[in-house]
C-alpha cells in the first residue's frame, strides 16, 4: 500500500504540471491586466505602460510562465498585484479562516446528517422518514443567500443571538481566550447554514444503503442467530452503509479549504471563496495560478484520501 | 386521507419557501456598477466643493446633550474585504482610503470650488512667474506618537512617489512637471533637485510649468505629509509590506488606529496631540458590512454613520425614522460615447474621421441623444437618485459647470426630424432607417455588465432607438465584463460603433486627459482645432483668472455639446445614512465633516434603532 501511496504522489507531479500550464495559458488570455482597473481621468497611460513593462506582463506567456515555475520551486509564488503582499502570506491567512469555518460545518453537517440518515432508512416510510424526506428536499431547493439572509436576518438582527459579520470583533486581542471564543461566535451563524443546506446528499446516500441492507442475507443471518434488531443496526448495518459516505470523506477533508462565496459574502467573512472570485475580477494572476494549484492539489490528495479510507474502512478493497 | 395531508404541508411549506426567496431575493447582493466605481473614483485629491444636493440634507441637525467621549460606530458597506494600506503615497483601493480619512495626513484644506485654502497644516504660496511654489507648515504641529511635524515629513513622499522601486501610479506625467524628477526616478540623482528646503517650517518646489490646477491640488504638489521618523528608513520597494504601513502608521489627523483585523474592521482612538484639539469622541469602530444586510443593520441601529452605501438601497431605508438621509451628487458622470476615429499608437494621439466612421454624422449622434428616455430611467430605476446630466462637468464644480447647457433631453420627434433631415430613411420597408446611401445600418453598442437592473436598462435604450427607426445592437450580443469592455472600447475595437461608460472626475474637472489630441483615453477619438484650444487655454497661465478659466469650461462644454461625439447621460447621488445620536456631521464640500472630526458628537450611549 505505501508503494501505491507514493507512486500515486508522484504521478501527481506530472498532473499538477499541465494543471498549471493551462490554468496560466487561460489567465493571461483573459482580457485586461491587473492595472486596467486603476485607470482614473488622472491616470498617465506612460505610467501603465511602464507598470506593466515592470511587472513582466509584455513578455511572452512561456517566458513568465518559466519564471513563475523557477520562482514557485522555491516556494515563492509571486506579489499579489491587488494587496501587494506576498501571496502565500495573503492565501494563508485567509485559508485560516476558512479551514475554521469549514471544519465547524462540515462537524455539524455529519452531526445533522448521520442521525437522520439512519432514522430515516430504519424506519422507511413512517411518518418520521417522510418527514426527514421532505426536509431534505426543501434544503436543497434552497438556494444558500436565501437561508444565509434569513438566518442573518432572523438570529442576528432580530434575536441577537450572533453577531452579523466578519470574523472577530475589533477589540480583541489575537491569542487570548476572549479572542478565540469571539472567533468561534462568528462562525456559528454561518456554519449553522451551511450545514443545514449539505445534508441532503448524506442523508439519501445513508438512507438508501440502509433500506438495502436489511434486505441482505447477512442481516438475516445475524437476526436468526437472535441478535437483538437494535445491536444489527448498530454493529452490522450502519457499518457497511457508511461506505459511499466514507468514499466522499477524502474530498471533504480536503474541500475544507475551498471556501464558499456565497456563505463569505452575506456573513461578511473574509475566505478563500471570496478570494477566488474577486482575483480573477482584478486580474491578479499571481493569486488566481497559485490559487488553483492549491485546488488542483487539493482534489488530488482528496481522492488518494479517499481511496486510503475506504481500504480501511472495508478491509475487501485494496489499493494496489 | 393521511397522504394529502403531508402534501398540503409540503405544499404550504414550498409556498412559504417561496415568499421567503422573494423577500431574501431583495437583499441579494448588488454589485452596481461596483467596478466601474471603484476603479476610476480612486481620485487623487480629495474632494471637496459645495454641491447642489437639493433633494437631501448636508448636514444633520440633532438635538440632544451631548454624552462624555463614546465610540463612533461606522459601516463601510463593501462585499469585499478592504486592502489594508495605509499610505497615502502607496494606496489605490478606495476603501483604503475612506478608512484614513479617520487619520488623515492631508496638508491642505480645501474650499467649496475645492481650492485650497490657508486653513489647514500648510499653506501654499504660487509665484507663477519662477514657477515655484512654496509650502509653508505650522509650527508645533504634532504626530500621533507626539514627535513633531517637519518639513522632512513633506519631503519624503516625493521621494517615494519619484523613487525607481515605487510601484504605484502616481509616478506619472504631472509628477514629472516637477524639475529633477524624472532624474531621481532614472536614477541619476539622489534627490529631487526642484524642492528645495528653506527652513525647518518651509519647501520651496520649483515646475516645469505652473498652471491654475496647482491651486487644486495638481501640477504635480503632493498634498500629503509622511512621517519621516518613521518610515524614512524603509526602502521604498519594501514599504508595502511593511507594518509601519500596514498595522501602526504615525498619523496626523483626529483619530489614530488602535486595533485591525485584517480586511474586516478598524478601531481608532481619539489622537491627543491633534493640532486642532483633543476630538471629543473617544474612538470610531470602522466595520466592513456585506451590502446584502446593511439596510437592517441600518434599521435595528448598528452603525450611526454608514459609507460606500448604494444609492440603489435607498427604498429599503427610507422610511427608517432612526436615521437622517444626507446626499449629495457625485463627482461623476455617465456618458454615451461615439467612435469617429482612431488612436494612433505609433504617434500618440487621437485621429479623427468623420467620413470614414459609421457614427460620422452629427446629426445622426444628435438625434440618437433625443431618442433615448433617460429621464424615464432615473425615475424608474434609480428613484431619481441619478438624474438627466446636460453637461460632461458635474454641477458640483459650481464655478465652471454651466447650467444653462440645454444638453439632450427626451424628445423622439425631434431625433425623428434629425435624421430624416440628415437622410437616414427606411428604404426596403423593414422597420429600420438605411444611411443616406441606402444601406443597412447596424448601430452596435457597447455596455457593461453589471447588477440584475444593467440588462433591462440597456434593452429600453434599445427599444428608444428602435422606436425612431434605428436598429442598434449589443457588440458580442451581451452585455460585456468590465475589463473587456476597456480594453475592447481603448483598443477602438471595429464591433464598437457606440459606447455607454462613466468617469469620476476627482477634484480637478480639467478636461485634459479625456478629451485632448493626445490623450489615448479620449475613447470616441473626436478632437478639433476648437476642442484642443478651449482644452489647453483651460489649464493656461492666463486661465489663474477663475473668470477666464470658466469662459473656456464654458466653451468646452458647449463645444462638446454641438459636435455630440460624447453625451452625458447621468449624474449621481451618493447617500450617506446617519443615525440620530450623531451630531456635527456634515457631508458639503464647503464644510466637510473630514476637517472636523474632532468635534463629532453623539448624543445617546448607543445608536437609536429604528
Amino acid at each position: 500500500m505505501w508503494k501505491t501511496i507514493v507512486r500515486r504522489f508522484l504521478i501527481m507531479i506530472p498532473q499538477l504540471f499541465v494543471l498549471s500550464l493551462i490554468i496560466f495559458i487561460l489567465a493571461k488570455n483573459m482580457p485586461g491586466d491587473p492595472f486596467t482597473g486603476l485607470i482614473t481621468p488622472q491616470t498617465d497611460p506612460a505610467r501603465i505602460v511602464e507598470l506593466t513593462e515592470k511587472a513582466g506582463l509584455n513578455d511572452p506567456w512561456y517566458v513568465q510562465y518559466m519564471r513563475w515555475v523557477g520562482n514557485a520551486f522555491q516556494g515563492d509564488f509571486g506579489l499579489s498585484y491587488t494587496y501587494k503582499r506576498d501571496v502565500a502570506d495573503l492565501i494563508g491567512e485567509r485559508a485560516l479562516n476558512t479551514f475554521w469555518l469549514s471544519l465547524l460545518s462540515v462537524l455539524l453537517l455529519y452531526l445533522i446528517a448521520i442521525p437522520l440518515g439512519i432514522l430515516a432508512g430504519r424506519y422507511q416510510n413512517s411518518r418520521l422518514d417522510k418527514t426527514i424526506v421532505m426536509y431534505s428536499f426543501v434544503t436543497y431547493a434552497i438556494p444558500t443567500f436565501v437561508l444565509g439572509l434569513i438566518f442573518l436576518f432572523l438570529f442576528g438582527y432580530k434575536l441577537e443571538w450572533f453577531p452579523t459579520s466578519g470574523s472577530v470583533d475589533v477589540q480583541y486581542d489575537p491569542g487570548t481566550f476572549s479572542y478565540f471564543w469571539n472567533k468561534i461566535y462568528h462562525i456559528v451563524l454561518p456554519s449553522i447554514t451551511y450545514a443545514i443546506l449539505g445534508t441532503t446528499g448524506i442523508i439519501q446516500y445513508l438512507r438508501s444503503e440502509i433500506i438495502d441492507a436489511k434486505a441482505m442475507d447477512y442481516v438475516r443471518t445475524a437476526r436468526s442467530k437472535g441478535i437483538p434488531m437494535r445491536k444489527v443496526y448498530s454493529k452490522h448495518i450502519f457499518r457497511n452503509s457508511l461506505l459511499p459516505i466514507a468514499a466522499f470523506l477524502g474530498f471533504t477533508i480536503t474541500g475544507l479549504l475551498g471556501g464558499s462565496i456565497f456563505i463569505e459574502t452575506i456573513f461578511g467573512y473574509p475566505g478563500m471563496g471570496e478570494l477566488f472570485v474577486s482575483s480573477i475580477l482584478s486580474r491578479d494572476y499571481s493569486v488566481i495560478t497559485a490559487l488553483v494549484m492549491l485546488f488542483g492539489f487539493l482534489a488530488l490528495l482528496g481522492s488518494l484520501l479517499s481511496d486510503i479510507i475506504m481500504s480501511i474502512v472495508d478491509p475487501r478493497i485494496r489499493i494496489e | 386521507m393521511k397522504k394529502t395531508k403531508w402534501s398540503l404541508i409540503a405544499l404550504l411549506l414550498s409556498v412559504l419557501l417561496v415568499l421567503a426567496a422573494c423577500s431574501g431575493g431583495d437583499d441579494e447582493p448588488k454589485t452596481e456598477e461596483s467596478d466601474e466605481t471603484s476603479s476610476e473614483d480612486t481620485t487623487k485629491g480629495e474632494p471637496t466643493s459645495e454641491n447642489s444636493g437639493d433633494l437631501f440634507e448636508m448636514a444633520v441637525t440633532h438635538e440632544g446633550e451631548p454624552i462624555e467621549g463614546g465610540t463612533l460606530q461606522v459601516a463601510m458597506v463593501a462585499d469585499s474585504p478592504f486592502q489594508g494600506i495605509f499610505n497615502w503615497e502607496l494606496y489605490e483601493d478606495n476603501y483604503d482610503s475612506t478608512l484614513m480619512e479617520w487619520t488623515t495626513n492631508e496638508l491642505f484644506e480645501t474650499d467649496e470650488n475645492f481650492m485650497i485654502t490657508d486653513k489647514g497644516i500648510a499653506t501654499l504660496e504660487v509665484d507663477q512667474e519662477n514657477k515655484k511654489a512654496t509650502v509653508k507648515i505650522r509650527e508645533g504641529v504634532k504626530w500621533s506618537d507626539g514627535e513633531p511635524l517637519t518639513i522632512e515629513d513633506v519631503i519624503l513622499p516625493y521621494h517615494i512617489i519619484g523613487h525607481k522601486d515605487y510601484t504605484g501610479i502616481r509616478y506619472d506625467s504631472e509628477f514629472q512637471n516637477i524639475i529633477g524628477a524624472e532624474e531621481y526616478h532614472a536614477g541619476t540623482a539622489d534627490t529631487i533637485s526642484g524642492l528645495k528646503k528653506i527652513d525647518d517650517h518651509t519647501l520651496e518646489i520649483s515646475f516645469k510649468q505652473v498652471s491654475p490646477s496647482i491651486n487644486y491640488g495638481g501640477d504635480g504638489l503632493w498634498t500629503y505629509a509622511a512621517p519621516a521618523h518613521q518610515i524614512a528608513d524603509i526602502p521604498v520597494g519594501e514599504l508595502v509590506e511593511n507594518d509601519a504601513v500596514r498595522k501602526n502608521p504615525v498619523t496626523l489627523g483626529a483619530f489614530k488606529i488602535d486595533k485591525i483585523v485584517p480586511g474586516e474592521s478598524v478601531s481608532y482612538v481619539r489622537n491627543e496631540h491633534y493640532w486642532k484639539g483633543v476630538p471629543k469622541l473617544d474612538g470610531v469602530v470602522v466595520k466592513v458590512v456585506p451590502s446584502s444586510s446593511i439596510s437592517v443593520a441600518i434599521g435595528s441601529g448598528e452603525y450611526d454613520i454608514v459609507q460606500s452605501f448604494s444609492a440603489t438601497k435607498m427604498p429599503e431605508i427610507q422610511d427608517f425614522d432612526n436615521i437622517t438621509i444626507l446626499g449629495r451628487t457625485e463627482l461623476a458622470y455617465t456618458y454615451l460615447g461615439f467612435k469617429v476615429g482612431k488612436f494612433d499608437t505609433v504617434e500618440g494621439k487621437v485621429v479623427t474621421d468623420m467620413e470614414g466612421s459609421k457614427m460620422g454624422n452629427q446629426q445622426l449622434r444628435q438625434a440618437m441623444g433625443y431618442a433615448i428616455d433617460v429621464e424615464q430611467v432615473s425615475e424608474v430605476f434609480y428613484d431619481n437618485l441619478r438624474e438627466r446630466a446636460n453637461s460632461l462637468i458635474p454641477p458640483v464644480f459650481k464655478a465652471f459647470y454651466d447650467d444653462e447647457l440645454a444638453g439632450y433631453t427626451y424628445d423622439p420627434e425631434k431625433a425623428i426630424a434629425l435624421l430624416d433631415e440628415a437622410g437616414y430613411e427606411d428604404v426596403d420597408g423593414d422597420g429600420f432607417r438605411e444611411d443616406p446611401n441606402g444601406q443597412p445600418l447596424e448601430i452596435k453598442l457597447a455596455s457593461m455588465a453589471s447588477d440584475a437592473t444593467a440588462e433591462e436598462i440597456v434593452s429600453f435604450y434599445l427599444q428608444n432607438w428602435a422606436d425612431v427607426g434605428l436598429n442598434v445592437t449589443l457588440t458580442t450580443g451581451r452585455l460585456i465584463e468590465f475589463n473587456t469592455f476597456y480594453d475592447m472600447v481603448e483598443a477602438d475595437d471595429p464591433e464598437i460603433d457606440i459606447f455607454m461608460g462613466a468617469w469620476g472626475t476627482g477634484t480637478n474637472p480639467s478636461p485634459s486627459g479625456l478629451y485632448g489630441d493626445a490623450d489615448p483615453f479620449n475613447f470616441s477619438r473626436y478632437t478639433s482645432e476648437e476642442l484642443q484650444s478651449a482644452i489647453t487655454a483651460i489649464d493656461s497661465a492666463e486661465a489663474f483668472d477663475t473668470e477666464y478659466r470658466a469662459k473656456q469650461f464654458k466653451a468646452f462644454q458647449e463645444h462638446i455639446e454641438e459636435v455630440a461625439t460624447t453625451i452625458p447621460m447621468q449624474f449621481r447621488y451618493e447617500i450617506f445614512p446617519v443615525n440620530k445620536r450623531v451630531k456635527n456631521f456634515s457631508i458639503d464640500y464647503a464644510n466637510e465633516y473630514k476637517y472636523h472630526l474632532h468635534e463629532l458628537e453623539l448624543v445617546a450611549e448607543e445608536p437609536i434603532a429604528n
